[in-house]
Formats: structure tokens, sequence, C-alpha cells
């Protein structure tokens, strides 16, 4: 053993830096570090620091343990399904996902119900469109005929034809406000019929 | 044997009680309805569907101690204001003096609304059916079937709190929709509304009261009468077809008035036309041509054409 040696192992005891090279040769031999730990100890009883905090042999202590130590092999083998599962079993009695499982439930039911209406109206839509039964017949203009002329019109007389069939309309139209005339002064012509039977009575306000 | 008949009887009374309750309850609504087109203060607007022709009214009614007016004001350009005052009917004209004549309703309204309970009860059976939702509101349906056959359904929907009548549809021999009066709007207040107070108080003309019924000394004769029709008699006269005009019969059911006018031969071809509800028949032979014009099926109004003598 030199006394160079002996230099570094000093210093490093007093917290100096270590080299590379002297931190690989301290590694790699049991005597440096025997020699290390007997100017710790050194330093120790200097320093009045009667009591060490651990027992000398810890270090030993600890490497027999790890020797003891069976190996432990991680592999994949668990299925992906699995593993979600024991995800799932672990997050289920986590208390965050509660709530969120309780939307889902919720969610889940509205969609049934959203769905579930649509499927129910389906069927009900023929009763929104007009029934023909509540349909007002399609009439253009005044009125239409809804019987047709039996007698066949040939071509030369068409356009006299449509005149005459204007000239009628005019006339229809003339005795259908002479109907709704009739039906205006109706109650009044009843009341006069009834005033000369029942003899002249007082004028109304 | 005795047992079964019992209990045979007992069905059919409780069925017969049962249709006979419902026969009261439709009553019951109609009486509602013609309560609230009479004694209600409303503003409300209407539309008139005849195919594809659109009629739209405004209509307002009010009442104070002792005296009712109803106003009726088309929203189309082509129309004429009438106003109601008690029993007199202004129709006011824009380029001549008002017209007035004595009624107790306005005859542009449905007539269902305001003729005599026991008038209708002669020709409908009325029945209360399902309620539904219109216009927001909450709609009870009462159907008015013909008790005889030719004469036009209605179908009333009511306004379920007030009974005011929300749509009245009026339907075919079978069940077809010819006309549709429909609200579409409709405001009840506990006042006046104030233009009619302003009506109320407005001078107008007094009605012309020599319009006397002319007698039309008739070549013609009618030998037959549809069901429940009876003609009117003296009907008024008609001086602007007074020329052309040979004869002429006024027929009234209490609801429904049907004309017949018999006029000199065009030689155009039997057609029928149909003006929302109302049946216009044209029958021609060689002399007489005879037109029928009312609310009646084309077939009633052919044969009362033929019955033309």
């Amino acid at each position: 053993m030199s006394l160079e040696n002996q230099d570094w192992l000093s210093a490093a005891s007093d917290n100096q830096p270590l080299s590379k090279a002297q931190l690989d040769s301290l590694l790699s031999s049991a005597q440096l570090q025997q020699t290390l730990e007997r100017y710790q100890m050194l330093g120790a009883v200097l320093r009045h620091e009667t009591q060490s905090p651990l027992p000398a042999s810890f270090a030993d202590d600890v490497a027999a343990a790890l020797q003891n130590e069976p190996t432990y092999q991680l592999t994949n083998s668990q299925s992906w399904f699995s593993r979600i599962k024991n995800g799932v079993a672990q997050a289920a009695n986590g208390r965050w996902l509660q709530p969120v499982a309780q939307g889902a439930v919720a969610a889940g039911v509205a969609l049934i119900a959203v769905l579930g209406v649509q499927q129910y109206q389906q069927p009900g839509e023929e009763m929104l469109t007009p029934q023909p039964m509540l349909q007002t017949q399609p009439i253009a203009g005044f009125a239409t005929p809804v019987s047709l002329s039996q007698t066949t019109v040939s071509d030369r007389f068409a356009e006299q034809e449509q005149q005459a069939m204007l000239e009628q309309q005019k006339r229809l139209q003339a005795l259908l406000n002479a109907h709704r005339q009739q039906v205006r002064v109706m109650e009044q012509a009843q009341q006069a019929k009834q005033q000369n039977n029942d003899g002249p009575k007082p004028n109304e306000p | 044997m005795m047992r079964t008949s019992g209990v045979c009887s007992a069905i059919v009374l409780m069925l017969l009680s049962a249709l006979a309750q419902a026969e009261q309850v439709g009553w019951q609504l109609f009486d509602k309805v013609q309560y609230a087109v009479k004694h209600y203060n409303f503003d409300t607007s209407f539309v008139v569907l005849k195919g594809s022709k659109v009629d739209t009214y405004r209509w307002l009614h009010g009442q104070t101690a002792g005296q009712e007016i109803e106003h009726l004001i088309p929203l189309d350009t082509s129309g004429v204001d009438i106003l109601r005052r008690d029993a007199l009917v202004y129709y006011l004209l824009t380029d001549r003096p008002a017209f007035v004549t004595r009624a107790s309703h306005i005859p542009e309204l449905p007539a269902l609304l305001f003729e005599d309970k026991d008038t209708i009860r002669q020709l409908y059976n009325a029945v209360a059916g399902s309620s539904s939702v219109m216009s927001g509101r909450s709609a009870q349906l009462l159907r008015l079937t013909a008790k005889q056959g030719g004469r036009y359904h209605y179908w009333l929907w009511l306004d379920a709190q007030t009974g005011f009548p929300l749509r009245i549809d009026t339907l075919s021999d079978n069940q077809n929709a010819l006309e549709r009066w429909l609200v579409t709007h409709m405001q009840i207040s506990p006042e006046l509304p104030e233009n009619l107070r302003a009506l109320m108080a407005a001078d107008l003309p007094q009605p012309a009261d020599n319009s006397v019924a002319a007698a039309f000394n008739s070549s013609h004769q009618l030998t037959w009468l549809p069901e429940g029709y009876q003609p009117v008699a003296e009907p008024a006269s008609i001086p602007q077809l007074e020329g052309s005009l040979l004869s002429y019969w006024l027929l009234s059911d209490g609801l429904h008035q049907v004309s017949v006018f018999v006029q000199n031969s065009q030689r155009l071809p039997t057609q029928a036309y149909r003006d929302g509800a109302t049946t216009i028949y044209v029958q021609t032979n060689a002399q007489l041509e005879v037109t029928v014009i009312g609310p009646v099926s084309i077939d009633t109004a052919r044969q009362l054409a033929a019955a033309v003598r």
C-alpha cells in the first residue's frame, strides 16, 4: 500500500473530491474501502462522535439480505382484457369513478328514451299529415265545375263556347249575390210580414 | 230465459242512457259556444278556407248594459264592413249610403252560432268528441251530425276554458270537408273594446221600411222539398233580376237557406259548381233554366231542380 494512496484516501475522508480513477480503484479494492472506513472512524473519534448511527456491519448486512432475496420475474402474461378488468375493478372502488358511472347510466337511459320516442313516433307520422277527410276540395277562382259538360266541344266553337261560359259565370255570380242578399234580408222580410199580420208595432230603438 | 232478457234489457238501457248522456253533454257544449259569442267582449280574427280561396276577417263583439254591438271587418280589399247594433245590421258601403236591415245576427257569420237551439236540435245530433290542442289552447270537439241525409255535418272545436269557437268544419254527406272556419287570434276582455265604444255612439241611418216583400206571381210550381225545408212565404224582391226572373223560391230549414231561380233557357249545359259549402247547380232544358244555390249536396240540388214544373 503506497503512501500516495493513503493521502487521497485521507483527503476523501475529509470530504475532498475524488478523481474518476481514484473512485474506480476505491470501488475495486476492498483493502482501500477498509482503510477509508478506518479513516472515517478516526475522524469520528476525533470529532467526538462516540456513537455511530449505524452498526459497523450495516453494509455487509444489506448485501447479505439482497443475496438471499428471491428473484422476481416480471412478464406481460396477463391479457389486455383481464388488465382492463383489474383496472376497472380497482377504479370502481376509487372515489372518482362513482359519479362518472352514474352519469354514464343516466346518459344511457336518456339515449334509450330518445330512440324509443323516435320509434314510437314513426307510425304516428301519418297522423300528422292531413287526412283526406279533413282536406278541403281544391277550388280555383269563384267556383269550379264538379260535373263536366256532357256536350262535346269541337275546336271550331271552342272560343265561342268559352265566351258563353264566361257569360254564364257572370250570370251565376249575379244569382249567388241575389241568394246572399235574400239571406241577409230574410229576417227583416219575415218580421215585416209578421208586422203586417199582427198590425203595426212601434219601431225598435 | 227471463234472467237473460232482463240482463239484455239492462244492458240496452245502460247503453241508451250513456248515449243520452253523451247527447246531453254535446248540447251543453253547444249552449256554451252560443253563450260565448253572445255575451263576451272579444276581439278575434278568423279565416274562411274554401279550397284554395282564403278570406280573412276581424270580428269584434261587445256588450254593455242592455246593448250589444258587433263589427265584422273583412281584411281583404274587396269586402264590406258589417256592423250590428242589437237587431239592426249595417253594411257600411264606401260609395253608397249604408244598407240597413233587421237581423238578430250578422248572416255572414256562421249561422250555427246564433240560431235557436231547438231548431238545430230538430236537424242535428250533438256528440262531444275528444279534446286536442289548437293554437296553444285546449280545444274540445263537438260534432253536429245531420239527422237526414243530404244535409251537411258540422264539427266544432271549442276553447275548453271559455267555450269560444276556435274552428268550424263543414263536412259533406261523405265526410269531405268543404269549408273551414278557423280562428287565428282571440282575445276576450272584461271591458268593451275601445273602437266599439265609439261605434256604439255613432249616428247610423234607420232601416228602409219600404222593403216589404214583393210577391212573385209564379207561373211554375215546386213539387218537391228536401226534408226539413219549408218555402219562405213572400221573399223579398230582387230588383236586379226582375227582367229575367220567371219564378223564385227561397227555402229554409231554420239554419240553411236555398234559393231556386227559374229563368229562360240560355241553352247551356247542365252544370254544378261549388263555392265552399255552397252548391250552385244549373239545369237547363229547352225552355227553362233552373238554378239552385245553397248549402245542399249536389244530389239534393238536382232533385230540387227537377221538381220545378
